[in-house]
């Protein structure tokens, strides 16, 4: 099924063209060389652990739109995570707990935003700075250790699945359906890659670009942390020091989508897609047994291939 | 008014200099490798703890993450406030040998704990043998395999958290030692990961799909141990495969109890913190103290972890340092 829908992509937005070829060519590579690779249990898994880049990715490619960058999402998506288990542990309740820490979570998309659109600092280095004071935040707030006693409920979520798909998995779906719509078919959306492309013009068009800031590094911060809270799902406890480099891996895959750090491009779809390319070969290397140390090899190599290819497309559409 | 209460506060002054605890001055600075790790946090309670019984100011010190530079800046500039005696983890053997060295011969007794320096100039060093914590991983898994299937027999593999730690390369190894020991255990090798949680879950998860057969892994830290038993709680096979795993965090010890994972290698890094701060003050009082100490290892299953003497060491406020309760 994703298979299909991302080839209807191919054809449509070529953004997407080199990593979604890319995948394709891994797992039927992969069908062939590695026996349990297509196997219900091994695709389940790949859609359990691809979740979370998946929808980090999906929030950062937001920042990336407007030619901005979030460096943060991996301390907040650590410093949520252990604020909704200390909630949790304390004993109130999935859905406030939830939302309280969803608040937070869009609070610090919210400071960012200033930072960047108010105080007028590069979001790189608001975001950097994010990137020490979040995960600090996440120490103090887990005190240093890690944060158990959770109800059983919140576990059961990450372990479940409906027809088969994990629940993980459907919740990256259903949060790129929903930011692919925003992107595409509405007002905000257009706003975001016109302030990417070109602020000056987008200002003045009369684009509220402040409050278009507001809504990208939100909506980061707010899958980060929503990423953070199906972690500890997942791992049944909060550790401050998880989700450590997710920022990078989100970028990567962004940018491996098609997006470009210039701003003004890149789709949900790509970056779904190079999140799963990502998941796809470190499932690779350990079913083919090859040394994690060429495994990090390999991916730097892909994003400087894949950039580079399509850096040449574009260079030759703009040609013509 | 206000020359009343500066009358007042230099009598109070007075009188607390004048106290019977002379000594208050006295300070020990405890430094480790990562202080935003959990079980650097626990070396930290035991020499709170050990602070309070003697009477001694404890700082506590070090850098964010592993950072040997990082850790020689810290080590000198606690050096040049003069405390009584010096606690440290050192953070790569080879960075800390000297400033460790510099530090004992301007007077100050040093205690090493968990890690070694290439130095002899030192008052103690208390330790756990890593090695041999590994070769418990190893006996622990075979005591597993034979309780589940009558013999020690099939594929094993571990997990590494990171690469390049001497503290996990010696666990490793001690592991490698320990299944080389069973002659029909097949040891199939490791993947190496970032130490994040999450890695630890998709590896084992992905480990377990190349070699559904596999029947036991061994994960070399908390954080390993952590992921790893997510994955087994998540395809249910606790009662399958014989997960061991180094630590015990809050993740690890929940997933012993759901029997996620089979063992715990323990460590004693509260005792750590705790003899080390008894230690360096004894140092600074002269007292002689033996080179090398083994803090120990211990593997606990669920059988035995309701044992007294295991609480402690799966949670840091339950840790009893008194009465004397032999070795």
């Amino acid at each position: 099924m994703k298979n299909f829908s991302l080839g209807v992509q191919f054809h449509r937005l070529p953004v997407e063209t080199y990593v979604v070829a890319f995948t394709v060519v891994l797992w039927i590579i992969l069908t062939f060389t590695a026996p349990n690779f297509l196997t219900a249990d091994n695709i389940a898994n790949m859609m359990r652990s691809v979740s979370f880049s998946g929808i980090i990715a999906i929030g950062v490619l937001c920042t990336i739109i407007i030619a901005g960058i979030d460096l943060s999402v991996g301390s907040v998506a650590a410093f949520c995570g252990v604020i909704v288990a200390q909630l949790l542990s304390h004993g109130y309740g999935i859905p406030l707990s939830v939302f309280l820490t969803m608040c937070v979570g869009i609070l610090v998309g919210a400071m960012n935003a200033a930072g960047v659109g108010k105080l007028g600092i590069p979001a790189f280095v608001v975001t950097l700075a994010g990137l020490r004071v979040y995960r600090g935040f996440a120490l103090l707030a887990a005190g240093g250790m890690t944060v158990g006693g959770l109800p059983p409920e919140i576990k059961d979520f990450a372990r479940g699945s409906v027809l088969g798909i994990p629940n993980l998995f459907l919740t990256m779906i259903v949060v790129a359906i929903v930011i692919h719509y925003v992107l595409t078919y509405t007002r905000t959306g257009r706003y975001l890659y016109a302030i990417g492309s070109n602020k000056e013009a987008a200002q003045r068009q009369g684009i509220p670009v402040f409050r278009m800031t507001m809504v990208a590094y939100v909506l980061s911060a707010a899958l980060a942390t929503l990423a953070g809270i199906l972690l500890v799902s997942r791992l049944s406890v909060a550790s401050p020091s998880m989700a450590d480099g997710y920022e990078l891996q989100a970028i990567a895959a962004s940018v491996v989508g098609g997006a470009s750090l210039f701003g003004g491009r890149g789709t949900v779809l790509g970056a779904v897609a190079g999140a799963i390319l990502f998941t796809t070969m470190s499932n690779a290397a350990v079913l083919l047994n090859i040394e994690s140390f060429w495994e990090m090899v390999m991916e730097g190599l892909l994003i400087a291939l894949v950039v580079y290819l399509d850096n040449l497309q574009k260079k030759r559409l703009s040609g013509l | 008014m206000f020359r009343k209460i500066t009358l007042a506060a230099s009598v109070a002054t007075m009188a607390l200099m004048a106290a019977p605890q002379a000594q208050a001055e006295d300070s020990i600075a405890v430094i480790v490798k990562a202080t935003t790790s959990e079980y650097w946090q626990i070396v930290f309670k035991g020499a709170e703890a050990a602070g309070k019984v003697l009477g001694v100011k404890v700082e506590e010190l070090g850098t964010p993450k592993d950072d040997a530079a990082g850790q020689i800046a810290v080590l000198e500039a606690a050096a040049g406030k003069k405390p009584a005696a010096i606690v440290i983890s050192p953070t790569v053997a080879e960075a800390l040998g000297d400033p460790i060295a510099a530090v004992t011969k301007a007077g100050i007794p040093v205690i090493m704990i968990d890690s070694g320096a290439k130095t002899d100039q030192f008052a103690s060093f208390l330790t756990t043998d890593n090695v041999a914590g590994g070769k418990a991983a190893a006996d622990a898994m075979a005591a597993c395999i034979k309780e589940r299937t009558g013999k020690v027999a099939g594929k094993v593999a571990f997990i590494t958290a990171m690469a390049g730690h001497e503290s996990l390369d010696s666990r490793d190894k001690g592991f490698k030692d320990g299944v080389a020991a069973y002659p029909d255990l097949k040891l199939l090798g490791n993947r190496v990961a970032n130490n994040e949680e999450a890695e630890g879950t998709s590896l084992t998860a992905d480990m377990l799909t190349k070699d559904s057969d596999l029947a036991g892994i061994f994960a070399d830290n908390a954080q390993m141990g952590t992921g790893s038993g997510a994955s087994i709680a998540e395809k249910k096979l606790g009662a399958k495969l014989c997960l061991v795993a180094f630590d015990a965090d809050k993740g690890e010890v929940e997933h012993l109890n759901d029997g996620s994972i089979y063992a715990l290698i323990l460590q004693d890094p509260y005792m750590m913190g705790y003899a080390g701060v008894f230690d360096g003050y004894a140092a600074s009082k002269g007292v002689r103290l033996p080179k090398n100490v083994d803090t120990g290892v211990g593997a606990v299953t669920k059988a035995n972890m309701s044992d007294p003497k295991y609480a402690g060491l799966m949670d840091p406020t339950k840790y009893k340092t008194a009465p004397f309760t032999g070795n």
